[in-house]
Order: structure tokens, then sequence, then C-alpha cells
């Protein structure tokens, strides 16, 4: 064969597509089973993730009067390709991330983003009054987390001079953990990361004792389970991606696993451990506390770097 | 040609059946519709739902919107202000969704039967797959309701295999 098929396979089944699909579905029964735990349940099945997905997909799609079918039906694709892509760039299971280019970091985090964004699109788009809320909040949201959590990331990007992934991960290889002296930074990540996942204190967007499921609230079947793939899939990337940053980066299986898996029992225990905020807490703590805490982050390490080096 | 699925051996259409209909089983998720309870009922399926009966580890989860569900878990008769609701709600959910019947009220009426505002039980107004009699019925009671529709589709399966 003359074609080459490894950009295809690297799409497909590792990392992007299968593996972190695979993952994605993991990763969402270990923290719901350690949640679970801390509740002093006995929490899902291993496989329930799965159960739930294939479920969703063999269900009927309901499309709601007052839709644009259009946008209803491509906005999860649109969400789940970008986090499959997002996935491209990140050094996932420890080995060195397919595809990288200068500025990924920036790319990676808009992918991300762009997950939240077709969610609220998708709320926006249905004339539900359930879904507007909820789209409202998830935007709202949107714009409060992102940019501390953006400055966040950037802190060790600007120790190791480069806003690539594949570089940032190797230089902090084999230091101290940037969690201990960037332990502002670190705090606002992983609070940024919750954000972003929407995890418990910050679930104002889909708070189901408020308003139904949120922006979600019109989806069934097979858009739910695309929408719910995408959220599992930004878990692993978005926790990936701060135990590279923070967490002395990721430098083979082992170290991904424990790594990862270490900093998602953290997650998992603020999100059993907090109530949830309302959506003008949630901005007015993003904004008041996150974004300072970042920014003095931010200018701790860019004082020190000239002063240092 | 156009019709791909009919082209698949009889095998893999078999084994993704089998496929959806296990993850059906391993993952009801419920919506809960009060049509006239005294409240009896819903205390007791909120009971069910807490940590010390943990239904999650059934996959049985509490979901706020219609269209996510698959069990709609009723209680109470239905009355004439609930009927056109009840009604809305079961056409809200995507198929294949099931119904649940909690209390004597929802299965006949129950001490409301023959009252001048109420229709009676569930069945009167939307198809039920599962009653649970009791005044109210205990959360192992509404477990054990769940366990047996979910049973029942198991049981659809094996007589689908040897028929
Ligand atoms: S069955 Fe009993 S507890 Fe339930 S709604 Fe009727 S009267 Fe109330």
């Amino acid at each position: 064969m003359s074609m080459d098929i490894s950009p295809l396979l690297k799409m497909l089944v590792f990392p992007g597509g299968l593996t972190l699909i695979a993952l994605g579905l993991l990763y969402e029964y270990i923290d719901r089973k350690l949640v679970a735990r801390f509740q002093n349940r006995v929490g899902p099945r291993v496989l329930q993730p799965l159960a739930d997905t294939i479920k969703l997909l063999a269900k009927e799609e309901v499309i709601p009067a007052g839709v644009i079918p259009l946008f209803f039906v491509s906005l999860p694709i649109i969400a789940m390709a970008g986090a499959l892509t997002a996935g491209l760039y990140i050094p996932l299971a420890g080995f060195a991330p397919s595809f990288s280019l200068p500025g990924d970091l920036i790319i990676t985090v808009f992918l991300l983003g762009l997950l939240t964004i077709c969610i609220g699109l998708a709320g926006a788009n249905t004339a539900d009054r359930f879904s507007l809320l909820g789209a409202t909040r998830t935007l709202t949201q949107l714009f409060s987390y992102e940019a501390p959590f953006l400055l966040a990331l950037l802190c060790p990007a600007i120790l190791a001079d480069s806003w690539q992934i594949s570089i940032v991960d190797t230089s902090v290889t084999g230091h101290v953990w940037l969690a201990l002296p960037l332990f502002i930074g670190f705090f606002v990540a992983v609070i940024g990361l919750m954000g972003k996942l929407e995890l418990a204190p910050f679930d104002a967007p889909e708070a189901e004792s408020e308003i139904v499921a949120g922006a979600l609230t019109e989806y069934s079947g097979r858009g739910l389970a695309l929408f719910r793939l995408g959220k599992d899939v930004e878990l692993v990337i978005g926790i990936t991606l701060v135990s590279a940053f923070y967490l002395g980066g990721l430098s083979n299986p082992l170290e991904f696993l424990l790594k990862t898996l270490g900093l998602l029992v953290v997650v998992a225990a603020l999100q059993a451990l907090f109530a949830r905020l309302r959506i003008d807490q949630v901005v007015g703590l993003w904004w008041r506390i996150g974004a300072l805490l970042a920014l003095l982050q931010l200018l701790i390490v860019v004082i020190l770097k000239g002063v240092i080096l | 040609m156009s019709d791909v699925p009919a082209g698949l051996p009889k095998a893999w259409t078999k084994m993704l059946e089998g496929l959806k209909n296990w993850s059906r089983i391993y993952s009801p998720w419920a919506i809960h519709f009060n049509s006239g309870s005294c409240n009896g009922c819903d205390i007791e399926i909120l009971a069910t739902l807490t940590p010390r009966y943990d239904v999650e580890r059934f996959g049985i989860k509490l979901q706020g919107s219609p269209r996510h569900a698959d069990v709609l878990i009723c209680t109470g008769p239905v009355t004439l202000q609930a009927r056109d609701r009840l009604k809305r709600v079961y056409d809200q959910m995507p198929d294949p969704k099931f119904v649940i019947a909690v209390g004597s009220c929802a299965t006949s009426g129950g001490v409301f039967q023959g009252c001048y505002n109420v229709v009676g039980g569930i069945d009167q107004v939307i198809p039920v797959n599962a009653f649970i009699p009791g005044c109210p019925p205990r959360p192992e009671a509404i477990i054990d309701g769940v366990v047996k529709l979910l049973g029942s589709l198991q049981q659809k399966k094996v007589a689908e295999k040897t028929g």
C-alpha cells in the first residue's frame, strides 16, 4: 500500500476517536462512582455510561416544533467533533500528541469551548423556556470561567516559553510539580476545569430542580448521546491538560493514569463537597476572585521569570 | 441495496437487537409525574431515590425532562385537571417508553374512586406497563416493580430468540 493510513488511524482509533470515547466513558464511570461513594452510596455499574449511551443512540429522536431542524441535528455533531479534535493536541495516555503546532494550547481551549457554545446554541435554538434559560446560563458561565482558566493554563506555558502543549509537557517533566510553586494557578485551573465541565458547584446551567435539564431539555436520543459523549471527552481532555501542565508532565501511560485519576479524585471530592452556586454567584466568584487570582499568578510568574532567568 | 439493515446478516441484526435490549434494561431513566396523588406515594418515591436505596446501582436516574426519560413513574389518580397534562408528558417522551403506576390510586383510583373530579387510574388515560399496589408502596416495592418491568423486557428478548 502506497497510501499512508497512519493519520487516519490516529484520528479514528488512537488517540482520537475510539480511545478517547472509551476513556471518556471510563472516566465518567469513575467520577460517578467516586461521588456515589463519597455520598455513602453504592454507585453505578462499570458499563453504566456505555449502556446509557447505547440506549440513547437507539432511542427515537424527537425534533420539537419551533426549532431550526438543521441546527438541531448538526449542533451535537459539531460539538462532538470539536471535543474529539481537541484530543489530537493533548498528550493522551502519556504519548506525544499526534498533531502539534505552535499555539495549539489556544486551539485546544477553543475547541473545548466550542462544545459549550454548541450546547448554548442548541438551547437557544429551541422554543422551550427551560432550554432558553439553560442556554443563557451556559453562555453566561462560559464567559466567566473561560478567561481565568486560560490564564491559569498560560502560567506554565510562559515558564516553558511556548504555547505548544507538547513543549510545555516535556519542559515540566522531571522538575518539581508546578502545582507546588504555582499553587494559585493550579487552584484556579482545577476550579476552572470544574466550571468548564459544569460539575457540581457550577451546574446551575443544568440544575434539574430549577430548569428541568437546562439547554438540552428538548434533546432526546442521538443528540443527547452525542452531547453527553462530548462532555465525557472534554472531561478526559481537561484533566489531561491540567495534569500535564501542573502535575509534572505525562511521559508514560502509567504516569498518565496515576496523575489523571488522582486529579479526578480531587474533582469528585469537590463535587460531593459543595452545593450548587447560583449563576450570579458563579459569575461574581470568577470575576472577583478567580480572574484576580489568575492575574496575580501570571504576574508572579512573569516577575519571577524576569528576576531569575 | 438501498435498505442496508435488511442486507445485514441475520446474526448481526440479532446481536444489535440484543445490545439495544441490554442497554435499555441497564439504563432506565425515570421521570416522576404526580397526577393528583395525596403526596404519600411521592414521598416514597423520593425515599427510593435517597442514598439508602441508591437506585443508581441499577442505572435508574431521575430526569427532569420527559425527553430524556424512558420510564414514566405516575402516582395518584388522574384528576380531570391532570388528564391532559399526563397525556402531554407521555407524548413528549421518545419511544421506547414505559409507564409504571405507583400506588393504589394510580392503579384504580383508590380512595378517590368515584370522586367528581377524578377520571380513575392511570390506565384510563395512557397505557401502563406495570402496576405497583400499596398505599403507599414501600421503596422496596417500587424497586421490585421496576426490576420486574425490566425483567419482562428480558423475557421478551428470550421469547424473540426462541420464537
Ligand atoms: S395510594 Fe395512598 S399514598 Fe398513594 S396517592 Fe393514593 S392515597 Fe396517597
